[in-house]
């Protein structure tokens, strides 16, 4: 596994969690965005789906992925992520590899999820966060969502009934610039823990926000091949039309994509016009 | 199915009323004749709903408001919220509802025709007014001030119904026959997930009255479920027994399952896995769980040797349970055969013969945007609704049949009807352009960035992007050579941009105009 030569071209591993049980909300558009970005680059992405009864091998994947799915599957995936996935997946967020998980897998990347009604679930406490469904009374949240994410912004769709709150030892993905969020509380989305990001946002995540999907390829390459082969690997691509269809979102939420400040939050337009 | 011979012919002026035979033998009497029983005194408060209702719908168009379709039901349903039921037992012919994922408007505009070759009156609701209120309007319309259905009712009604409003649908209207078609994942932010629908319309099916029928897809798991432990009412199950797979596909095994979205994997009764010794396309095929040995229940109306025409139309043999006929359909694709076989066992249900039946579905021309060809500036328009990832596959699958240079324009919106989350194209499988002859591709619509970014990561280059609809099918049209075909891909108010604007332009009559009078 370790050889995989540059000479070759590069080869990134990419695992793909429970893809039967979780494609609910475009899961498919991340992994796409991820596969084609590599494709322009020269390298390969292998993509190896890890079904129920698979563990996880170790020093197998450069990278996961998660999805969301229906709450039935929601069951049996926590089952077998606590069991069967436990140690590979813990093997491999202490060896820093890069880790996405959207809606349902954030959910179960935290330390529980509490429905309504009926037994709580336990997640595998990735995250020091956990979720709260508050019952069908409280509206779910669903929209449009911008966030400032490292000096930029992320655009897409969230649709979750549980709210997720962060404990004191979580850092959030960002700060809610339009949308719910976490919780439509806190003006934070998503959480971060070494190299796993959790978060709401699909619509698909990644293909609109070239820059998040590169980091995540950023970090896989410096994982495995060192940061010079990685530099030298991860060349620019012509993003004109991803950010074109970026900014068409931001100026739909009121935001200028224009006015980006170094701390990633976005001057309105509504404000600006004032 | 038990009784498909026993059921009363239909047709002719001595046609009973809406009598189904119940399996149930406590129940002698029709329950359709004794719903009208119930409601045999004069309503003066649904003759105030009536006219009320009509009144606010001649308004709207006069103000031109639209075509006001749903106006009239909201309006007399709030001055009299039993009205439906009332019209509706009124019915000489009894109704059929229809609901499901795809394929509801052309289902129900099958089953009119094949009720119409039958002799029958047949009132509709009209496109996209399917919510209670719109099933309302549709008999106001049709109702006298004096509280009585025009014609005294000598009808019988199709309504397509949308899939959230089925329950509440089916427990005012007590249809004589209901018809679902398929289940597939369809906005998300709107409906919820699969297993919430297919709740929704088990709790329609607990309410239906004694001598119902349900028409159900013996094909979809989900659906072929839904009848239950429901042992009090007749099902008619429709399936495909075999059809080819087109030479565009996807070879089977992980490069498939990476590409094709199935909504339903897992058993209806137990959840184990299901396995597939037929799948047409999604989980359409020939189903059996290898757990608790729960399989597809076998189809009492079925299509075999399934052939297609491209986008002209597609041959099959129908079984029913008194017949075969070769049936010859106007609208492409094996999505279109299992509307066709809805409709057919509909007509089943209600014993109409097999002439009959084929008569009415080789008459059946596309509905408003469904596969429907308008002549515009010497080319020729066609548009194909397609508005969730199984629609835009299947719509895809039939476009693969056409082998001269392709000129489309592919429209994504998100506005509330069209679902506001298009995480869905990156479900469909537009990888299939790739291979195709395509010309000239143009994307419009509200998010019709989205969907070139969709194209670029399925390899397609060379897009015109135009999110105005009226400029984006003018520069579609200018893309597409004199005599030339140019194929529209809509969502569905993408579709009634695209359409008002060629009624705009002159090339298309209003879609209320061409409804059913």
């Amino acid at each position: 596994m370790r050889e995989r030569e540059r000479s070759e071209g590069a080869t990134l591993v990419l695992g793909h969690l429970y893809p039967e049980q979780l494609n609910v909300y475009g899961d498919r558009g991340n992994i796409l965005t991820l596969t084609q970005r590599c494709a322009w680059r020269g390298i390969r992405l292998e993509v190896t789906a890890l079904e129920l009864g698979a563990p996880i091998q170790p020093d197998a994947f450069d990278m996961l992925f998660i999805g969301g799915g229906q709450d039935r599957e929601q069951e049996e995936v926590a089952r077998d992520l606590r069991t069967v996935k436990h140690e590979g997946l813990w093997a491999a967020v202490e060896a820093d590899v890069p880790m996405l998980a959207v809606c349902g897998g954030y959910q179960l990347f935290a330390r529980f999820y509490r429905p309504a009604e009926g037994p709580e679930l336990e997640g595998i406490g990735i995250f020091d966060a956990w979720t709260i469904h508050k019952g069908k009374a409280t509206p779910r949240c669903v929209g449009n969502v911008a966030l400032a994410w490292a000096g930029s912004t992320l655009v897409g769709f969230e649709n979750h009934g549980g709210r997720t709150y962060l404990g004191p030892q979580a850092r959030a993905l960002g700060q809610v610039l339009a949308g719910h969020g976490n919780n439509g509380e806190d003006q934070r989305e998503g959480c971060v823990h070494r190299n796993v990001f959790g978060t709401y946002v699909h619509g698909s995540l990644l293909p609109k926000n070239p820059h998040f999907a590169d980091h995540l390829l950023h970090l896989a390459l410096a994982q495995r091949f060192g940061d010079d082969v990685c530099a030298a690997l991860l060349t620019p691509l012509d993003d004109g039309l991803e950010w074109q269809a970026h900014d068409v979102m931001l100026r739909r939420l009121g935001l200028d994509p224009g006015k980006v400040r170094s701390d990633g939050t976005v001057e309105s337009t509504a404000a600006a016009a004032l | 199915m038990k009784h498909p011979t026993t059921e009363p012919p239909l047709g002719g002026e001595t046609a009973p009323p809406a009598a189904t035979t119940s399996s149930s033998a406590a129940a002698p009497e029709s329950a359709a004749r004794g719903r009208r029983r119930l409601w045999s005194g004069q309503r003066p408060r649904a003759a105030l709903a009536i006219v009320a209702g009509r009144s606010a719908g001649a308004l709207a168009r006069r103000l031109r408001l639209g075509g006001g379709t749903s106006l009239p039901g909201l309006v007399a349903r709030w001055l009299d919220p039993q009205v439906l039921a009332y019209l509706g037992a009124q019915l000489r012919h009894g109704s059929v509802a229809i609901t499901g994922t795809n394929g509801k408007t052309t289902t129900s505009g099958f089953a009119a025709v094949v009720l119409r070759r039958a002799g029958l009156r047949v009132w509709r609701n009209r496109e996209g007014a399917n919510l209670l209120r719109g099933v309302a309007a549709a008999l106001i319309i049709r109702g006298k001030p004096t509280g009585h259905l025009r014609r005294g009712g000598d009808a019988a009604a199709v309504f397509e119904v949308d899939e959230a409003a089925f329950p509440a649908v089916v427990a005012e209207l007590r249809p004589r026959v209901i018809a679902v078609t398929n289940l597939f994942r369809d906005q998300l932010d709107r409906y919820g997930e699969v297993d919430t629908v297919a709740e929704h319309w088990r709790r329609a099916i607990s309410t239906l009255v004694p001598g119902a029928q349900l028409v159900l897809n013996a094909d979809d798991p989900a659906v072929a479920s839904l009848a239950g432990s429901d042992t009090a009412h007749t099902t008619v199950y429709f399936g495909v027994e075999e059809a080819p797979r087109d030479d565009t596909d996807v070879p089977d095994g992980a490069a498939r399952a990476a590409v094709e979205v199935v909504d339903t994997r897992t058993c209806p009764r137990c959840r184990a896995g299901l396995v597939f010794s037929r799948r047409f396309y999604s989980h359409l095929g020939h189903w059996s769980c290898p757990a608790c040995g729960y399989a597809r229940p076998q189809p009492d109306v079925q299509a075999r040797a399934v052939e297609s025409e491209g986008l002209d139309g597609v041959r099959f043999v129908l079984v029913t349970p008194v017949g075969e006929r070769a049936v010859r359909l106007s609208l492409p694709g094996l999505y279109n055969v299992y509307n066709a076989l809805a409709a057919a066992a509909v007509g089943v249900a209600m014993g109409v013969e097999l002439t009959q039946i084929r008569e009415g579905l080789e008459r059946f021309t596309p509905a408003f945007g469904r596969a429907e060809r308008i002549a515009a500036a010497s080319r020729d328009v066609r548009l194909l609704l397609a508005k969730n990832p199984t629609g835009i596959n299947e719509v895809l699958r039939a476009l693969g049949a056409v082998r001269e240079p392709l000129h489309l324009l592919l429209a994504l919106n998100d506005r509330a009807a069209d679902g506001e989350d298009v995480s869905w194209i990156w479900d469909a499988d537009f990888e299939r352009v790739a291979a195709m002859p395509v010309a000239a591709l143009t994307v419009g619509g509200t998010r019709a960035y989205d969907l070139a970014l969709r194209l670029k990561y399925a390899g397609i280059a060379g897009v015109g992007i135009e999110p105005e609809l009226a400029p984006a099918l003018t520069l579609a049209l200018e893309r597409t050579p004199v005599g030339g075909t140019l194929y529209v891909i809509p969502t569905y108010t993408a579709m009634l941009s695209v359409r008002g604007e060629l009624e705009r332009r002159g090339y298309a009559a209003p879609y209320w105009e061409q409804q059913d009078a």
